[in-house]
């Protein structure tokens, strides 16, 4: 059986759901607090619009259990839930103008007309769309419609929110400033919300928590700060930001691959033997030695330049290690280190990290011996 | 019952109707197109008055106009009709055979038949191309519409009246009929129809917009496009056929009352007023020729006759008709 | 050497094919279309306005002209809440048998309207299959009734034809929103699927409308064509044709074709309200 967890807003309990032959999601269990907001981060396929449909109470699970604020929902339809969906083009009805959208869950719920006018105002001043309050949804930009919806979804005082893709139809400009205005007006309102997005830095920027998504399964779910710095796995690592991954094996508390050797640090315990990945991001590789850096560092090899590229607030290069042939290092160096530091391609340098993740590898059979280590 | 579809009927905000209203009986009658006249304009009204004086009650119609084949159908189909009026004795023998009634229609005065109009031949007004009898239609250079027999009974009638007066007039000469002088006359008339509309009204229609030099079909045709003032003459042949027209009751369903109504008024129909009336409206009297010689519109025909020549429809039809017409002369 | 280009005016050279091809899309419309539907006009007022006027106000032809529209009507109700109805149902659910019900609903349109006619006789006649069975006093043939059932038939797929697209192409999600803030099926079809399909409504509405005035073939057979009773406009048109009454015919025609124009100039000028989302 399962137990209810005091304090939990949102509670998804061993969802799963089968579409076909197909698993589109396979024990789905999380919690979103009073006020939190969570992210399910996944690309498309990942299950994470089927699990917020499910959610909303637009589709039914094969397994598993929905609860909202303490109660069992998962057996009720879409339109007994409380949940306030925003979708994806926002579905704004196209014949009622912006203050009869807001106040439509008011006006089915029969509240007496003061009172849904009363919110109705209160909802537009939160919004801050005063002067289209008569306007239709056509008349309106992306952005406003956004904030139609959300105001829409608000104004019966839903359980949870949930956001589908919300600023893909808008413009990447629009986009950042938007962010920061929903969270904020969420953290305000204090519902607990959960979006839906394939976009990392929207998750990353938005969320209290972030659910990594993959064919239906949670691979991560954590801080965004922790899922960045801390991936538990190798998609996790390479879906939010990039990550150069070097396969190997475990070698007394010592990670190895040819002639590279890394110290594992305390914290990350993997059996000896064990075959495991090095996953570092490029702004942890440095190519140079390890004077002047107030980092902890450590060196992997030399390596060879490729390729340098300007992208603006940094430089990118590409650094072909000695033996992996086909891959090369990606490493992004701020503007401060390529003013004091020049590279260019063909030249040798040392690379080492300074931060970096070692995750076990359940793909590759352990080692059974170790050989001596090489220096 | 009646309540419930009275207020079916006022809900449905279907507009009154501007017959048959009234208390009183009801008759229905369905007729082909150029009864509606003289039934409507005189008839009517005169047997309404006439059944009023004499039982106080009152009488109304309700009534259908379409062509005879049409109308004799609608009926076969349960059409609520009480009478008909046909254009052409072979319907109203349909509808006994049909089903639809048992009336022994040919037991009333005059074999059933209430009015009777001679097919004449209208031509050009002073008769441009000088045809004084059916033999001159068959003349090289000679334009006839000539309406479709397997679809219009004045088609049939027309064929008839051609192929008849042959046999009339050889009778008269030798004292036997010669069928194949008449089907030569019926052969070389038709070589000159230049269109076969589908009823003897588009044939009307045709002739008046201009096309042919002639068109065989009814005298009462012929005289009111005279009276409206048509620029036409009318020819009369001198062996020529009458059509007869039967008046059938349907008496499907009808209740014993309702009968006595209706059989009075058929009967009517050969009282003198409303032969006179017949013959206002350009149809000719069955009972009494001296209404017709007191008309002078109607010109004398020499040597009439009618279908019982051929011995009646029955025979008719598939000798004439179907045997030497559609066989015969129309595959040449 | 300097060229003064800023003086130089561009035209473009003449392009007959414009005034060519529009003359002879006219041309073609001439005979096929303009001229037959003049004619109608200039005859009817050929005698001078008093005799048209006199023609048509006729009990029988006010009868006529009465019962077409108010048994179209009533056929146009029926079938545009049946429509919005069917269209409904078939674009939201699926189940076995559905795309053959699709077909059936849209069959009327290729049948013959006097087939069409002739199977109500069939069915519902005194002698039909089921009409023997009903009462003499509620036989439906040869009654107003039969126009409208008739008229039902024959422009059944008409309103269905209009709405179904639209509620099609719908997007789902403004019903799913609704739904998810608390409205039931039916208030979501109320409030959110209604007023959208408001265009296709008046539209289909319109055309199911003039198409049933104009209806001829079944309602001929079904009507049993009693004067001042069951005798519609188009009915009466012939009628009076076949008695030789051009005059009148042409009146009621006139107002028929008027009508006609009438419906489908609001159906022009309004298209884009009524295509508005």
């Amino acid at each position: 059986m399962f137990e209810i967890h005091e304090g939990a807003a949102v509670q998804i309990v061993a969802v799963s759901k089968h579409f076909g032959g197909a698993t589109v999601l396979d024990n789905i269990n999380f919690d979103v607090a009073q006020g939190e907001i969570v992210v399910l981060l996944g690309a498309s396929g990942s299950g994470k619009t089927t699990i917020l449909r499910i959610i909303a109470g637009l589709e039914m699970p094969d397994l598993g259990r929905i609860l909202l604020h303490g109660k069992d929902v998962t057996q009720l339809p879409a339109r007994e839930r409380g949940a306030g969906v925003i979708f994806q083009n926002y579905a704004l009805f196209p014949k009622m103008t912006v203050a009869k959208n807001i106040g439509y869950g008011l006006r089915l719920r029969r509240r007496p007309r003061k009172d849904i006018r009363a919110k109705i105002d209160e909802l537009i001043e939160l919004v801050h769309l005063e002067e289209h309050r008569d306007k239709y949804p056509s008349q309106l930009s992306g952005g406003k419609q956004q904030r139609v919806a959300i105001a829409r979804a608000l104004a019966y005082e839903p359980e949870v929110l949930l956001f589908d893709e919300p600023f893909g139809a808008l413009d990447a400009q629009i986009r950042t400033r938007l962010r920061k205005e929903i969270r904020e007006l969420l953290k305000k309102i204090n519902v607990p919300s959960i979006f839906i997005t394939h976009d990392q830095e929207e998750a990353l920027e938005l969320a209290d928590r972030i659910a990594v998504l993959h064919e239906g399964v949670i691979e991560q779910i954590a801080t965004p700060f922790e899922v960045y710095m801390q991936p538990s796995t190798e998609y996790v690592a390479t879906f939010l930001g990039a990550a150069n991954i070097i396969t190997g094996y475990i070698d007394h508390r010592c990670f190895r691959c040819e002639d590279i050797s890394v110290d594992l640090e305390d914290d990350m315990r993997i059996p000896n033997g064990q075959a495991a990945k090095l996953v570092v991001r490029p702004e942890d590789v440095f190519l140079r030695k390890a004077e002047n850096l107030t980092q902890k560092y450590q060196p992997l090899t030399d390596g060879i330049i490729d390729e340098v590229s300007f992208v603006g607030a940094f430089e990118r290069i590409a650094v072909r290690l000695a033996f992996i042939h086909d891959e090369r290092l990606i490493v992004t160096r701020p503007k401060t280190e390529t003013a004091v530091f020049p590279l260019s391609v063909g030249q040798k340098v040392p690379v080492g990290v300074v931060r970096f993740r070692v995750l076990p590898d359940n793909t590759r059979e352990p080692v059974a011996r170790v050989s001596a280590a090489r220096k | 019952m009646d309540v419930l579809l009275a207020a079916v009927n006022l809900a449905a905000c279907l507009p009154g109707p501007t017959t048959g209203n009234g208390q009183g009986v009801v008759i229905t009658l369905y007729g082909f197109s150029i009864m509606k006249e003289p039934l409507e304009k005189a008839i009517f009204p005169a047997f309404a008055a006439k059944w009023r004086a004499e039982h106080g009650v009152n009488v109304s119609f309700i009534t259908s106009f379409a062509g005879s084949e049409t109308v004799t159908n609608q009926i076969l189909q349960g059409a609520p009709a009480d009478v008909a009026i046909l254009a052409i004795e072979r319907d109203a023998d349909k509808l006994v055979q049909g089903g639809a009634t048992k009336d022994d229609w040919r037991s009333r005065p005059n074999g059933g038949i209430v009015n009777k109009t001679p097919f004449i031949i209208l031509v050009r007004k002073d008769d441009p191309k000088q045809i004084s009898d059916f033999p001159d239609l068959g003349k090289p250079g000679i334009q006839i519409i000539h309406p479709d027999p397997t679809s219009s009974g004045g088609a049939q009638w027309s064929i008839l009246a051609i192929y008849g007066s042959e046999l009339e007039k050889s009778q008269a000469k030798t004292g036997t009929q010669d069928p194949a002088r008449a089907q030569n006359l019926l052969a070389s008339i038709w070589r000159n129809v230049i269109s076969t509309p589908g009823s003897a009204r588009e044939a009307r229609t045709g002739f008046e917009t201009g096309y042919g030099d002639a068109l065989i079909t009814y005298e009462l045709e012929g005289l009111s496009m005279k009276q409206a003032g048509d620029p036409i003459d009318i020819v009369v042949p001198k062996a020529t056929i009458y059509s007869e027209h039967p008046a059938v009751m349907i008496d499907r369903n009808m209740s014993a009352e309702k009968r006595s109504v209706v059989e009075a008024f058929v009967d009517y129909l050969w009282s003198d007023e409303a032969q006179q009336a017949f013959v206002k409206y350009h149809f000719r009297s069955v009972t009494n020729e001296t209404f017709n010689d007191a008309n002078p519109e109607f010109a004398k025909i020499e040597m009439p006759f009618t279908v019982q020549l051929f011995g009646g429809w029955d025979k008719a039809y598939p000798d004439i008709i179907q045997n030497i017409f559609v066989n015969q002369v129309k595959s040449k | 050497m300097s060229a003064n280009v800023s003086g130089v005016k561009h035209t473009r050279g003449f392009d007959v094919i414009k005034p060519l091809s529009i003359g002879v899309m006219v041309a073609v419309m001439l005979p096929l279309v303009l001229l037959p539907l003049a004619s109608i006009f200039i005859f009817g007022t050929s005698k001078g306005l008093p005799s048209f006027w006199h023609a048509l106000v006729e009990p029988e032809a006010i009868f006529a002209l009465k019962l077409s529209f108010v048994t179209s009507f009533w056929a146009t109700l029926f079938n545009i809440i049946f429509g919005l109805f069917a269209a409904y149902i078939l674009s939201r659910y699926t189940f076995w048998g559905r795309n053959a019900i699709i077909v059936i609903i849209s069959i009327p349109t290729a049948i013959p309207t006097a087939v069409a006619g002739f199977a109500l006789l069939l069915l519902w006649g005194p002698y039909g299959l089921l009409g023997r069975f009903l009462p003499l006093d509620m036989q439906i043939m040869f009654t107003p009734y039969a126009i409208i059932l008739a008229n039902i038939f024959v422009t059944f797929p008409l309103a269905f034809g209009v709405i179904m697209p639209v509620l099609e192409t719908m997007s789902r999600s403004l019903e799913e929103a609704s739904a998810t803030m608390g409205a039931s099926r039916w208030q979501t079809f109320w409030h959110v699927t209604l007023p959208s399909l408001r265009g296709a409504i008046v539209g289909g509405a319109l055309l199911t409308f003039a198409r049933a005035v104009g209806e001829f073939g079944s309602t001929i057979l079904v009507s049993g064509n009693l004067a001042g009773r069951t005798q519609t406009a188009p009915l009466y048109i012939f009628s009076k044709f076949n008695e030789g009454q051009v005059e009148a015919a042409n009146a009621v025609a006139i107002v028929l074709a008027l009508f006609s124009f009438v419906i489908f100039s609001v159906l022009f000028f309004a298209r884009d309200w009524l295509e508005a989302d």
